[in-house]
């Protein structure tokens, strides 16, 4: 089977020492911001990406995965003994893991959340492994139009999946798209919307924009916020749950990872959908639903699988299409393409090291996590108690360092102030910076496969209805539009997504 | 007229703001003919598509009730500010001791809760090991002192 000589390749790449390294790296430091409040695994991978230019793509790349899926283990350890989910795919694991917590039964709900993501992370790196390279093919067949669609049909999926207003969701994106397009156009060598700035002229620098939006804004926001009390750890006792405790688990697992893999590949999905969509799943096929919200194992363990599957199967639309499916990965293509690699269906054949690499890391990272974080419980709980004045001014001190140091340029600084300003609008006025990114990234693709497809049919937009494949993400794009407009939906909508 | 949805109307109008602006500009740049698009085509369909977008939320919070904007802090997000423009100013010359420990100097500042004392001690930590990172570990191109 050529999957499995792809995956000892794979292996071959992730297990050298120096990935290994970057590997533990990443999965600790994912660990560490997961654990912390009021700092993510955006704002973490944002501040990375200077570092990251400085070091193999393959190795950065595993990094940055690691960090992904290390907050969501992470993020579920604080939520489950203290109540303060450090991610927001967390959220979901307090309502039965801190009731557990609360009925000294931590240790176990912390095992059953490590024992279900391992599980979960193993299941989808073979999802990846298998899933990746068909869809990789079928991509190899697209032309601009089909591009161009199923980029607007990803931005779209992503519209839906972001909490609050639909419209001004889809004004983020559209303003992403066109920040995007600032600088020097490629076609015609025309300077846009630089406004005489020199420093413009490559454009709005994606590190200011993201860290400027995921870093020193959030932080802004987070300094008006009254300091929350950490509430009391219980005793955490036995971390390995018992086999009855394993036993009335597994479907869930199972359930958790399957929900959670499949969720992870949609555009706009991801770990914080996954989880929401598991316990959702979870309380509606068990027999005594009752005891969900009341510290219920299957609580803890449908949506720790679901959220840890669904943060690697995400990686499949982002390294085979090109598609990011939430910020992280947006990042990624991000630095990806100072490396000179452009995200597509072309990373497989081209650099299989890299791709294949990172699908074993994966794997590898998971093994790691289980076997470090437990351990490590009680450094965390110490982490915890540790207050955000300690932290925010080390947060824009990274940031000022990050973004000077990509092109040693002042301008991208003060690119980045004002969009300091700008985030904390955005965040005042509950327009979320997650589908701006999208667009970001995806804008000038989008104008390039744009122009390529009109280009090919002299100005006829028929082109985008030529094709059954264009049409297909056309009218899946208008299918999502019309049903997110439906009030039912939407009420629903609103339901699952708040917080 | 009342603004019933403080928020929606507020957003409405920085996107119509934005939208403005890019027409401005777009419209300075060749719209390209036939199956050439030129430079200022997709801008400005975007620009148009925003501005929609963002006359419909205007339009929108005269109508129906919405969310009040919470009030703005202006103490965090300007300290916050003014610390990354002055680590603008500096880093060139200044080097990153110096640039560093100032930015997070006036950054602690942003917070309420203060102490002066721990806010040196961390800016004095965060300096030495990002100089051991950046700069020697990571062989990022920063000078460490001030160059003249």
């Amino acid at each position: 089977m050529e999957v499995f000589s792809n995956i000892a390749l794979g292996f071959g790449v992730a297990a050298t020492f120096q990935n290994i390294l970057y590997c533990a790296l990443g999965a600790l430091l994912g660990t560490v911001v997961g654990v912390l409040p009021g700092i993510g695994p955006v704002t973490t991978v944002a501040m990375l990406l200077p570092i990251s230019f400085t070091l193999e793509p393959t190795s950065a790349l595993i990094m940055m995965a690691g960090i992904y899926y290390g907050a969501q283990y992470g993020g579920s350890t604080t939520a489950i003994l203290i109540n303060i989910p450090g991610e927001a795919s967390s959220v979901i694991t307090s309502l039965d893991g801190h009731k557990m917590a609360r009925m000294g039964r931590a240790g176990p709900a912390l095992g059953i959340a490590a024992l279900g993501s391992f599980f979960a992370g193993c299941v989808a790196t073979f999802v990846v492994s298998f899933g990746a390279p068909p869809l990789a093919r079928m991509a190899l067949q697209f032309g601009p139009a089909e591009y161009f669609s199923l980029m607007l049909c990803g931005l779209i999926a992503a519209i839906v999946l972001a909490r609050g207003s639909i419209i001004k969701a889809i004004a983020m994106v559209v303003l992403g798209l066109l920040f995007g397009l600032a600088g020097s156009d490629v076609n015609s060598g025309i300077r846009r919307f630089t406004f005489g700035f020199q420093g413009l002229a490559d454009g709005i620098e994606f590190v200011a924009l993201s860290m400027a939006v995921y870093g020193i804004a959030e932080v802004a926001i987070n300094l008006e916020r009254k300091a929350g009390d950490v509430g009391v750890v219980g005793q955490v006792g036995r971390v390995f749950p018992s086999w009855a405790d394993i036993r009335h688990c597994i479907p869930s697992v199972l359930r958790g990872t399957s929900l959670g893999s499949v969720l992870g590949v949609l555009p706009g999905g991801g770990a914080l959908l996954a989880s929401f969509a598991a316990y959702t799943l979870e309380k509606k096929v068990a027999s005594h639903p009752r005891t969900f919200g009341e510290g219920d194992i299957r609580g803890v363990a449908a949506p720790e699988s679901a959220n840890n599957a669904g943060a690697q199967t995400s990686f499949i639309p982002m390294l085979t299409l090109g598609i990011p499916s939430n910020p992280t990965m947006a990042l990624m293509i991000g630095a990806l393409m100072v490396h000179g690699i452009t995200p597509g269906p072309r990373v497989m054949t081209d650099r299989p090291d890299l791709f294949w690499g990172v699908v074993a890391s994966m794997w590898i990272g998971n093994l790691m996590l289980v076997v470090l974080n437990l351990p490590m419980i009680g450094l965390w709980i110490r982490l915890v108690r540790m207050p955000y004045r300690m932290m925010f001014p080390a947060i824009v001190g990274f940031c000022c360092i990050g973004t000077y140091t990509i092109n040693s340029n002042v301008t991208d600084v003060a690119v980045m102030a004002f969009f300091v300003v700008f985030g904390y609008l955005c965040l005042k006025l509950d327009c979320e910076p997650a589908p701006l990114i999208l667009g970001f990234v995806l804008g000038p693709m989008m104008e390039e496969y744009l122009r390529r497809a009109l280009l090919i049919s002299r100005g006829d937009p028929m082109v985008f209805l030529s094709s059954p494949i264009s049409v297909g993400f056309l009218v899946a794009s208008a299918l999502l539009l019309l049903v997110v407009a439906m009030p039912m939906i939407r009420a629903r909508r609103e339901e699952a997504l708040a917080e | 007229m009342t603004i019933r949805a403080p928020k929606d109307f507020w957003s409405g109008l920085m996107f119509l703001t934005f939208a403005a602006v890019g027409l401005m500009a777009a419209s300075g740049y060749s719209m390209g003919r036939g199956g050439r698009m030129g430079p200022g085509y997709f801008p400005l369909m975007l620009s148009i598509v925003l501005g929609v977008l963002g006359a419909i939320l205007l339009l929108r919070s005269l109508v129906l009730t919405g969310e009040k904007v919470e009030p703005i802090q202006l103490r965090p997000l300007l300290t916050l500010v003014a610390s990354v423009l002055i680590f603008g100013a500096m880093i060139p010359t200044l080097g990153l001791v110096i640039s560093l420990s100032t930015v997070t100097l006036i950054a602690a500042f942003a917070g309420r809760d203060t102490r002066p004392k721990e806010a040196v001690m961390l800016s004095i930590v965060l300096t030495l090991l990002s100089v051991g990172i950046f700069v020697y570990a990571l062989r990022l191109p920063l000078s460490v002192w001030p160059v003249f």
